[in-house]
């Protein structure tokens, strides 16, 4: 388990560095920071164009500058934002839970949903109840995550005023941009679940445990709902990256100040620490999280066994 | 008697508490300059906000007309007009409690002009200071080292907002960026970047304390958002309504759509460095192809003028009598034909991919110039990249967007970048009569002069379509009902010490 955990870790570091190469380079392909200081607002003289380069150290080779960078990472140390002057460390922590609280949230809302209708779907397999959540589930899939936050917005903020359309002013701002992922999260995850759950009701010591008289609702729930969430917890874990990817798209809608924010503005600013320091603290999470799912197998499979 | 005085203590009572500030005013727009110190900033939601927490030495009011503001009179003295000495208003602290003075217009200036200036935007539109003498405590003189006719206006806005010297000197750069102190009618109290911006009322301004007691500025990038929020009631004003929403924000009770012009006009310039479009027979014949009206009808809804020059006719330099070119297509096949330009060929028109109303504008050139026999290739770009890379070093093609006002409303800035030889944004036209033109208008205080100057440049740009103004813009305000005295600022800088709540 141990040696596991330690080859996967490392395998992360390359991952790591891999993606920290690549945001670093292509932010560099296109637009000079020190020239977007300056946009629409008077045009920059070579000189003053000149200072401000050495000044943000952008006049340097690429790979001293991703060098320097990567050494300061390893101190802890994220660099200074270019456009604030602030550290980037202090702007990504102030975010971070804005984001990271947004895409476990939206998790949350898709497993309480979904658990739910795949177990009554797989049980009532072919019968009405099946069907409508079968197309439920394939129409919930189809939207468009910021056409369905603009919908949330229209019905529940504007027509029936029940909950805030957009910011961040406590737990009934989550609702809806929580709900805009959960749910489309939840169609595909609804129709694993039940499929999943279906090849697990035809093998055989559920049907030993059935023939056992067990209550047909603990049969489902203790013996073939634990098996059968297996496949559920790595898709679930494989969506947390494309997860974090809909909820830079779904901040904008709700006016959320998360990272998403955050690495668009940096962007639009060519404001490298910044957007080098949001990526990185992102694909570390993303890392771990992949790590936890693959490290909770065994917590659902007693079988499972690292070597 | 006696009721004539409990009627007039009924009478103090009430307009006391009038004038106590009350209620909380919540403005959306669209974008957080994340950074609040003048001197760092470009952009046009600075200006939204910075006109509430700083002033300038002059003022100008909401119908654009330059008066007092930090500073109570000025003059010209000095035999060549080189020194500008301005008299200060005394008793005026900043929100911090330190004194307004000519040591804190100094430190501004100086700050402004050396080596922190450098490093930003706005120190390119001050340069004709060359320093600050303080005269006595109130009284205070700009040397100028080269003539600005527009100086007095710059004073206005942006740049030359007058910064508390104790305190910028105190903290670190980023603690101003994001805790401004100035001595507007309203103080910052809460910034959450990318959330919310809270001012609170100034009650000792010195125009006199604001009606509301707050204001939050909330930054929603999504304008169908910034709409919800509106229709909802939670928010008052709203900027930048969709032209597609502006229709049914308008029919939900209790708001309703304040369009204002803008001094921002929508152009698409030509490349004078390729080919066909470096003959001046095929720019005219382009600009006789494009039909303004159906772009304003269709397009926009009705919410843009037509015009024939770079900047609005609300600026400085406007020619009234300039027409833009008729749409006539079959004029500008026959000069196609008379330029020797092959039906068929292509032209290709770049601008910003995000910005959703071009996008249909180009298109519908696209098909307007297929209507006269050529093939149009629409190319798109991401803001920044055509900004910094594909304009400056004209990598684009034959026509490209272009859209700058100017918030001085004066032809001077604009022109001078856009068509003066060499400059940053104009890395292909040129011609020396405009070249000349440019250069004496800069030169002289002699406001006739300047006008006859700027109104030849506006004259030689239509003659020799260096571009083809399409529109002037017009920025639509959703405003609450509740919402008294409210003006939409053409200039985009509020002015909210006139607005109050009605319950």
């Amino acid at each position: 388990m141990v040696a596991f955990l330690l080859r996967r870790a490392i395998q992360s570091l390359f991952v790591l560095v891999g993606i920290t190469l690549f945001v670093s380079f292509t932010i560099r392909l296109s637009g000079d920071p020190a020239v977007a200081m300056f946009q629409g607002a008077s045009a920059p003289t070579a000189e003053q164009l000149t200072t401000i380069r050495a000044r943000l150290g952008t006049d340097r080779p690429f790979m001293e500058q991703y060098l320097a960078f990567l050494g300061s990472l390893l101190r802890g140390d994220l660099g200074t934002s270019f456009r604030t002057g602030a550290p980037v460390a202090d702007a990504v922590a102030q975010r971070f839970p804005a984001t990271v609280g947004l895409a476990l949230t939206s998790l949350l809302v898709s497993l309480v949903i979904a658990i739910p209708l795949g177990v009554l779907a797989a049980r009532r397999r072919g019968r009405p109840a099946d069907f409508v959540v079968r197309v439920v589930s394939l129409v919930g899939l189809s939207f468009p995550n910021f056409w369905l936050g603009i919908m949330l917005i229209l019905v529940f903020g504007v027509y029936l005023r029940w909950l805030p359309p957009s910011g961040y002013e406590g737990p009934a701002s989550l609702v809806l941009p929580s709900l805009t992922l959960g749910l489309i999260l939840a169609s595909t995850t609804t129709r694993l679940v039940r499929s999943a759950l279906l090849d697990v009701l035809g093998e055989q010591y559920v049907v030993t445990a059935r023939a056992k008289g067990i209550r047909e609702h603990r049969v489902v729930y203790r013996h073939a709902l634990r098996t059968a969430l297996i496949p559920v917890v790595t898709f679930v874990g494989l969506q947390i990256g494309g997860l974090i990817g809909g909820v830079v798209i779904v901040e904008q809608v709700f006016a959320w100040p998360g990272l998403g924010s955050l690495a668009l503005n940096a962007i639009s600013f060519r404001d490298y620490p910044m957007l080098q320091g949001t990526i990185t603290v992102l694909a570390v999470f993303i890392a771990a999280i992949n790590l936890v799912v693959d490290t909770s197998y065994a917590l659902l499979d007693p079988r499972i066994r690292y070597a | 008697m006696k009721h004539t005085i409990i009627a007039l203590l009924l009478a103090l009572v009430i307009s006391v508490a009038a004038a106590q500030p009350a209620g909380t005013l919540t403005i959306a727009q669209a974008q957080d300059p994340q950074s609040w110190d003048p001197i760092d900033t470009f952009f046009l939601a600075w200006g939204m906000v910075g006109s509430s927490i700083f002033d300038g030495l002059v003022h100008r009011n909401l119908d654009m007309e330059i008066g007092p503001g930090l500073a109570t009179s000025w003059e010209w003295i000095g035999d060549d007009d080189d020194r500008l000495r301005f008299t200060l208003r005394e008793g005026v602290t900043f929100h911090n409690g330190e004194p307004f003075n000519a040591e804190a217009v100094r430190f501004t200036f100086e700050r402004l002009l050396g080596e922190e200036g450098a490093a930003g935007p706005q120190q390119a539109n001050y340069t004709s200071i060359d320093h600050v003498e303080i005269v006595d405590d109130y009284t205070v003189d700009l040397v100028l080292g080269s003539p600005d006719p527009v100086l007095i206006t710059k004073l206005a806005g942006y740049g030359a907002m007058i910064v508390p010297p104790g305190y910028v000197t105190e903290v670190e750069p980023e603690t101003f960026n994001r805790s401004p102190v100035g001595t507007g009618p309203f103080k910052v109290v809460e910034y959450v970047p990318d959330d919310r911006l809270v001012l609170e009322a100034n009650l000792d301004y010195f125009r006199g304390p604001p009606q509301v007691e707050r204001v939050v500025f909330r930054f929603i990038s999504e304008p169908s958002t910034r709409v919800a929020e509106l229709q909802a009631g939670r928010v008052d004003v709203v900027q930048g309504v969709p032209i597609s929403l502006a229709a049914s924000v308008d029919r939900t009770a209790g708001v309703s759509i304040v369009p204002v012009g803008s001094p921002t006009v929508s152009s698409l310039r030509f490349n004078h460095c390729l080919a066909p479009t470096d003959d001046v027979l095929v720019r005219r014949a382009l600009a006789h192809a494009i039909d303004r009206e159906g772009i304003i009808e269709a397009i926009l809804e009705g919410y843009g003028t037509p015009i024939a020059s770079f900047q609005s006719s609300m600026s400085f330099g406007y020619d009234p009598d300039l027409a833009p070119y008729a749409y006539d297509p079959e004029r500008a096949q026959a000069l196609l034909a008379e330029a020797g330009v092959a039906p068929g060929s292509s032209i290709q028109v770049d601008f910003i991919g995000t910005d959703a109303i071009f996008r249909e504008v180009a298109q519908a050139v696209a098909s307007m110039l297929e209507a006269v026999g050529l093939q149009a290739n629409l190319v798109t770009h991401e803001t920044n990249t055509y900004y910094n890379d594909m304009v400056p070093n004209n990598r684009v093609g034959h026509l490209y967007f272009s859209g700058w006002g100017g918030w001085t409303l004066d032809f001077d800035n604009t022109a001078y970048l856009l068509y003066s030889t060499g400059q940053f944004w104009n890395p292909c036209f040129s011609n020396e009569e405009v070249d000349a033109l440019l250069a004496s208008q800069r030169a002289t205080y002699d406001q006739a002069e300047r006008e006859v100057a700027l109104q030849r440049v506006a004259q030689l740009s239509h003659e020799l379509l260096i571009d083809v103004p399409l529109y002037q813009h017009q920025n639509l305000w959703g405003v609450a009902e509740r919402v008294q005295g409210f003006t939409a600022p053409a200039d985009d800088r509020h002015d909210l010490t006139g607005v109050s709540l009605a319950n």
